[in-house]
C-alpha cells in the first residue's frame, strides 16, 4: 500500500514536471504532452491515491469492529464477503 | 515569458505541491489521517490547480502569432510577412490592428459559432499531422508551393468585424455592387481585384508554381 502510495507521488511530481515545461515552452510538443501524458499520469496517480486510502479505510474499519468485538466478549464472525471456506 | 497571472498560479501550486510531495517521499510518515489530507492536497488539489490553469494558459499560447510560426519552420515565412509593418498583405494589416494583435493567425483562421473552439483544435491537430508526416522533412523551397488552405477562406469570418451593414462600408461602390455575392460567399472578400490574398508572398509561388506546371 505504501509502494504504491509512493509511486502515486512519483507520478505526481513527473505530470507537474511536464505541465510545467509546457508553460515555459509552449510549442506544439510540450503542450500536446502536457495536455495529454501529463494529465494521463496525474489522473493515474489521483485514482492510485483513492485507491490506497479507500482500502485503508476499510481495513481501519474492520480492525475497529475486531476490536469492539473481542471488548464485549463476542466471538469474531469471520467476513460474510468472504464467503464460506472450502 | 511575460507575467501572467494563472501561470503564476500554476507555478505556485506546482510549487506547494512538490514540496508536499518530497516531503512525504523522503521522512516517509506513517499513514495517519493528516498525512492522507497533505497528500490529498499534494496528489489532488493542487495538480488539478496546476492542470486547471495550466490548460487556460496553453490555450491563450495556442492564440499567438509565435506559437503558429515559430514552432514549424514552413510557416516562418507567414509570420514574417504577418508581423511585417511595411507588408500591405490583409494578414499584416491585421496584424497591425490592436484588436488582432499577436493573435492576428487565430483571430481569422479560427472556426467560430457553437463548437467554433473544437472545430479550431481538430483543425489544428491536422496541422500537426501535417506537418510531422509530410512537411518536416521538407525545405521552404519544397513546402511554401505546396502549402494550401484547407478550404476557402470564408466571408463570415471578414463580416464579424465587417458587419456590412455599416453606412460607410456600403458607401464603396463595390461592397454596395457585390453586397449580395459577399454574404452569399460566393464572391471572396480576398479574391484578387476586391482585398487580394491576404499572404501575397504565398500567393505569388502559388501563381509560379501553376505557371511552371503549364
Amino acid at each position: 500500500m505504501r509502494r504504491l502510495l509512493r509511486f502515486s507521488a512519483l507520478l505526481t511530481l513527473v505530470a507537474l514536471a511536464l505541465m510545467v515545461w509546457s508553460m515555459f515552452d509552449p510549442t506544439p510538443l510540450p503542450v500536446m504532452i502536457a495536455m495529454t501524458v501529463a494529465q494521463g499520469l496525474g489522473t493515474l496517480a489521483f485514482g492510485l491515491y483513492g485507491y490506497v486510502i479507500v482500502q485503508d479505510l476499510r481495513l481501519g474499519r474492520r480492525d475497529k469492529r475486531t476490536r469492539r468485538d473481542s471488548l464485549t466478549g463476542i466471538p469474531v464472525i469471520p467476513d460474510e464477503k468472504a464467503g464460506p471456506k472450502t | 515569458m511575460h507575467f501572467d497571472p494563472l501561470i503564476t498560479i500554476a507555478l505556485g501550486a506546482t510549487a506547494l505541491s512538490a514540496i508536499l510531495l518530497l516531503w512525504y517521499l523522503i521522512r516517509r510518515p506513517l499513514l495517519t489521517r493528516g498525512t492522507k489530507i497533505v497528500l490529498l492536497f499534494g496528489i489532488g488539489l493542487l495538480p488539478l490547480t496546476t492542470a486547471g490553469t495550466g490548460n487556460v494558459a496553453g490555450y491563450q499560447a495556442m492564440k499567438t502569432r509565435k506559437f503558429c510560426t515559430a514552432s514549424c519552420h514552413v510557416m516562418t515565412p507567414y509570420g514574417i510577412d504577418s508581423s511585417n509593418p511595411e507588408s500591405l498583405g490583409l494578414a499584416a494589416r491585421h496584424g497591425r490592428n490592436e484588436a488582432f494583435g499577436t493573435e492576428n493567425c487565430y483571430t481569422c483562421h479560427a472556426d467560430y459559432g457553437m463548437f467554433g473552439t473544437i472545430t479550431t483544435k481538430i483543425g489544428g491537430l491536422r496541422h500537426v499531422y501535417e506537418y510531422t508526416f509530410n512537411f518536416h522533412q521538407l525545405s521552404l523551397d519544397e513546402a511554401l508551393p505546396k502549402i494550401h488552405i484547407v478550404k476557402p477562406f470564408p466571408n463570415a469570418t471578414c463580416i464579424r468585424c465587417h458587419s456590412t451593414e455599416n453606412p460607410l462600408w456600403k458607401k464603396i461602390g463595390d461592397h454596395a455592387s457585390t453586397l449580395v455575392e459577399i454574404r452569399a460567399n460566393t464572391l471572396s472578400c480576398a479574391s484578387a481585384g476586391c482585398h487580394g490574398a491576404a499572404h501575397p508572398f504565398s500567393h505569388e509561388i502559388h501563381e509560379r508554381a501553376k505557371a511552371g506546371a503549364k
